[in-house]
């Protein structure tokens, strides 16, 4: 009995607690400087756990520093092919050019740009968390003895604590928005409405314990626009909404999220399709059409690479989403992948372990951009419109640009693509002057 | 802590006997682990996964070259069905760079062994000879990507080549001589004083740790 009894007053502290030191301070928008502290402990014990690491390395630091958006471990010969081809050309057409055919095949055997977007980014330091322990080795009881209060801290403490975050804030959404839902359609629902999803949306960033940093914020997205930023998770749109209002655009799911779903369309008019019609594109374009018709109503917010990319490069933009029309507001995103790595690679994990996994990071880190709106120009299509917002994202994030599809996460290269280097090798090869008579015949390509 | 792919003991002979640091190996054993999915060993499906690969006219002689049993060294002929991460480390090694420290017996073995693996991709029927089919076959397979080079052309260029190779192993060939094919030693002939080895290595960057603070 006394047991139970003590519990329950354990039970009750905590709650205090996280009420008070947590909760209130979001729904209000203030910060009691916690995560500050946090986050300044976590910097210094990684910064020092680094230092131990370098000295622990018995060879000698190589000259030529890694930077952090090295694209892999092989060094590639940008070469172009008329080149290479031509420096092994003898007279005629030759075994030569299986060299280069061969070395390009191994180099994309051995490590290829698209596949290694799909896999978490490799990390230059260890930040003692054993799922990212890949290249590093034991070095010194010390680092052990911090990598251990390390575990300890984070599946004893923060888990608990950022597991009942989670379900307060999921709760108080749901729950909020039901009852705002209640309310007539007017300024004051529109403002209840605003103030329930901020203050939710901040309970749900502390729960992963999140730091933000916005910059340009004088480019927010206004009203009747359309958000477009770059996907490496689904907590992407936590962080967006944790500092201001956005009409949520996506597919109507079962479970706990369909409940979250119902709830808060009947506060806020977010547009949720149902599966059948999300083939039917034409009947998805009307819709968010007459979404961003109504200037009166929260922009909106797509992910046009359609799937989750590791967050170091930014692959093809649907063009979808380019076609509705109104002002776009793209928006950068880049987390830091040293204190927690947010890509959910959906192929390797399910969305219950990704989300263990970041609540037992250290941190969710991130910088986003609002970049200044853009607008189709006259003469541009869809395809070049999104292609010119996906180079802004990717040179403010800091981002690669491939202009791979995210699909190939489960599909294979169409053939027209193929086709095209093809006919680029052949024509090139003709070009040479190795088949002398069939040059002309072969110039109207 | 630490990771544990392979046996210490084992990487180190793998080490040796393929020419690879112990990191490069680590690094090729993520790679294996990925295209196999995880798997024990390889097989020709699990090469289409590689986009980039899609787009090389000479595909299917560079998936064949891992399977070819003459490159992996072992003493028996025809294809393997599937290929483990020995196998795997083997091919690359015919990709490996050269190092300062070689001497001369073993740069000539080195060339050696990359124009073999050559040899071996053109070779299909495993004869020893480079025929003229078979020439064509590799010439028809390079140019397969355009539609508008006729078939005719293609075979006018491998003619034209083969002639060229002739002339430099045989030299004068008499009206009723027939050139079979190229065996290896005239395709060594061939590559005589031009240096292929730095066309055809992949080159790996440093990949040690380095101390970043954040």
């Amino acid at each position: 009995m006394e047991v139970v009894w003590a519990l329950g007053q354990v039970g009750a502290v905590w709650m205090a607690v996280v009420l008070g030191l947590i909760v209130l301070p979001s729904a209000l928008g203030i910060s009691l400087g916690i995560s500050e502290a946090y986050m300044w402990v976590l910097v210094k014990t990684l910064e020092w756990a680094t230092i131990r690491l370098q000295k622990g390395a018995k060879k000698p630091q190589p000259q030529v520093p890694r930077t952090p958006s090295a694209t892999g471990i092989i060094e590639r010969d940008e070469t172009p092919m008329e080149k290479e081809i031509a420096l092994l050309h003898r007279a005629d057409f030759e075994f030569s050019h299986i060299f280069y055919f061969c070395r390009k095949g191994m180099e994309a055997i051995v490590e290829d740009e698209v596949t290694q977007r799909f896999s978490s980014e490799e990390l230059l330091s260890w930040n003692l968390l054993t799922r990212t322990n890949v290249n590093f080795h034991y070095i010194s009881l010390r680092l052990t003895v911090v990598w251990v209060i390390g575990v300890v801290v984070r599946y004893c403490i923060l888990l608990p604590l950022r597991v009942s975050l989670a379900a307060i804030g999921i709760t108080s959404m749901i729950v909020g928005t039901t009852v705002v839902g209640q309310l007539p359609n007017g300024r004051v629902k529109n403002y209840l409405s605003e103030v329930v999803h901020l203050t939710c949306s901040r309970i749900l960033v502390r729960a992963l314990s999140g730091t933000i940093h916005y910059h340009n914020k004088e480019n927010r997205p206004q009203k009747g626009g359309i958000c477009v930023a770059n996907h490496t998770s689904p907590i992407d749109a936590i962080i967006l909404t944790n500092d201001g209002c956005y009409a949520m655009v996506g597919q109507v799911h079962g479970g706990l999220m369909g409940i979250i779903q119902r709830a808060t369309v009947k506060a806020c008019p977010h547009v949720w399709f149902e599966r059948s019609e999300m083939k039917d594109r034409h009947l998805v374009t009307k819709r968010l059409r007459e979404h961003v018709a109504d200037k009166s109503k929260l922009p909106i917010l797509i992910f046009p690479e359609g799937t989750c990319i590791n967050n170091t490069s930014v692959m093809m933009f649907k063009k979808g989403s380019f076609e509705i029309g109104g002002t776009i507001y793209p928006v950068a995103i880049k987390y830091d992948p040293q204190f927690g790595d947010a890509f959910w690679n959906s192929s390797k994990y399910n969305i219950v372990s990704y989300l263990l996994r970041i609540m037992t990071s250290w941190a969710i880190v991130c910088n986003v951009w609002y970049l200044p709106p853009m607008l189709r120009k006259e003469d541009e299509d869809a395809v070049q419109f999104a292609n010119r917002v996906r180079s802004a994202i990717a040179r403010q994030g800091g981002l690669t640009e491939l202009p791979w599809d995210g699909g190939l996460k489960r599909a294979k290269v169409k053939d027209t693509f193929k086709e095209e280097q093809q006919k680029n090798y052949s024509k090139m090869l003709v070009r040479n002057g190795s088949v002398g008579s069939l040059s002309a015949e072969t110039e109207s390509d | 802590m630490g990771s544990a792919h392979s046996v210490p003991a084992e990487m180190r002979e793998l080490a040796d006997r393929t020419g690879f640091t112990s990191e490069q190996i680590e690094h090729l054993h993520r790679r294996f682990k990925q295209l196999s999915q995880d798997q024990l060993t390889i097989r020709k499906e699990n090469f289409d996964s590689i986009p980039d690969l899609e787009f090389n006219p000479i595909r299917g002689k560079i998936v064949h070259a891992f399977f070819d049993k003459r490159n992996l060294r072992q003493e028996s002929d025809g294809l393997a069905e599937e290929i483990n991460f020995e196998d795997f480390l083997t091919i690359m090694s015919y990709f490996r760079p050269i190092e300062m420290n070689m001497d001369e017996e073993q740069l000539d073995r080195f060339r050696k062994e990359k124009l073999k693996f050559l040899f071996h991709m053109y070779d299909s029927d495993h004869d020893g000879k480079i025929t003229l089919q078979e020439y064509r076959n590799v010439v028809e397979e390079l140019l397969s990507g355009n539609p508008h080079l006729e078939k005719e052309s293609a075979r006018s260029i491998a003619d034209g080549a083969m002639m060229e190779a002739a002339s430099i192993c045989v030299g004068q060939m008499g009206p009723d001589q027939v050139y079979e094919g190229i065996t290896f030693e005239d395709f060594l002939k061939m590559w005589q004083g031009i240096d292929i080895e730095t066309k055809m290595h992949v080159r790996f960057l440093n990949v040690d740790t380095i101390a970043h603070c954040y």
